[in-house]
């Protein structure tokens, strides 16, 4: 089977010459909607950095709370209100998606995927409270 | 009407003169506000320059032969009018993603052997005999795949699809929405032949639901939508105490 993608030029396929495309690097430039893909492939990076960073916390907070001073710097503040706008909208196009995905049938009647979403929604918001309640619980 | 004219700017590419492919314009009468991109193609052909090539068949968006970029957006060329782009000129490219065999033509072997691959007929473990009748199914049952079962294999999926054009070894929008359209149907025994095609590192799970197959889909198949059905039904396969039962 010849291989579209090994490199872009001439090549024989079918007993014939053909000429193979390679993806530019800039494919994602080329609509909008590649470009809304990778922004939320994306969020994930800076999303893990933060995790790591949150993992190293927790590790020096296991030595006791006498020698434990959290970040405050004003560099880190701002870098984690943008990582939580990175997670609010990588949350949100992974729930919105989550109509096409998951197939609910109640009665032998498919549940609409609007429906779906809604609950989904209804489920991260609902999750949100709980968590933030708990944290504030906790910090108290 | 008589006097307007649009301008087509196709990829020529002559595998025995060119070293790549290259543009040609050519300024034709835009005769009429029904005229399609492939009515501009058939023009130049029959009228300006009959060496140009490029496949077509039905005309009404059933056949899914002359589907092509257009402006750099995958379209069947019967169904994209002239009148959207016009004043601006046209351009008209080969798919994206396969390779060229000529002009506007490309290999579609790549796909062909990827479509076998899922083995999109109805399988049955043993067949009935004639004397038993027709596999009767419910309006239900239909619904299940109908969406599935509209796909015309005009590989417009493909051309939209960034992991294909990455990774040709990806089977691709239209091929597991195939293999979804018969592992939902009701006649259907074969999922266990098909699960190591469509559940392989190159089967659904190279798809990172970029979303756009489904976009530039004309017959409304929805191909990202069985991709990520298919992932959550292999997985829930897996998972599930049983789930692996027939």
């Amino acid at each position: 089977m010849p291989s579209p993608h090994r490199g872009e030029g001439q090549g024989e396929g079918q007993g014939v010459k053909e000429y193979r495309w390679r993806m530019p690097a800039n494919w994602w430039t080329r609509t909008r909607h590649y470009f809304l893909y990778v922004a939320r492939e994306f969020t994930a990076v800076p999303m893990a950095l933060w995790l790591i960073w949150l993992l190293y916390e927790i590790k020096l907070a296991g030595n006791g709370p006498s020698g434990y001073y959290p970040p405050r710097s004003a560099a880190f503040l701002a870098f984690s209100a943008v990582v939580l706008l990175f997670a609010l909208y990588h949350s949100y196009t992974f729930l919105k998606l989550a109509g096409v995905i998951i197939r609910v049938k109640v009665l032998d009647r498919s549940i609409p995927p609007r429906v779906i979403v809604m609950a989904m929604f209804g489920a991260w918001a609902a999750a949100s409270v709980v968590v933030g309640f708990v944290l504030i619980w906790f910090a108290r | 009407m008589a006097d307007k004219r649009v301008t087509i700017q196709a990829t020529r590419y002559d595998p025995d003169r060119d070293s790549a492919p290259r543009m040609q314009s050519y300024d034709i009468p835009f005769y009429d506000e029904s005229m399609v991109v492939l009515d501009a193609l058939n023009y130049i052909k029959n009228h300006v320059d009959g060496s140009l090539s490029f496949r077509w068949s039905c005309r009404m968006g059933i056949c899914g032969s002359c589907g092509m970029m257009v402006n750099g957006t995958p379209k069947l060329t019967c169904n994209a009018f002239v009148r959207d782009y016009w004043p601006r000129a046209i351009h008209v490219g080969p798919l994206n993603n396969f390779p060229l065999i000529r002009d506007l033509v490309i290999d579609m072997d790549d796909f062909m052997h990827k479509l076998k691959s899922i083995k999109p007929w109805v399988i049955r473990k043993q067949e009935l005999p004639l004397g038993a009748g027709e596999h009767r199914q419910t309006n239900q049952q239909i619904d299940e795949f109908r969406q599935f079962s509209e796909c015309i294999n005009c590989m417009l999926c493909y051309a939209a699809c960034p992991v294909y054009g990455l990774n040709n070894e990806f089977l691709g929008p239209a091929a597991i929405a195939l293999a979804r359209r018969y592992n939902l149907d009701s006649r259907d025994q074969g999922l266990k032949e098909r699960l190591p095609v469509i559940g392989d590192a190159e089967g659904v799970w190279e798809c990172s639901f970029v979303g756009e197959c489904s976009v530039v889909c004309p017959k409304g198949v929805d191909p990202a939508k069985a991709i990520q059905q298919t992932k959550l039904d292999t997985t829930m396969r897996f998972v599930l105490p049983y789930g692996n039962r027939d």
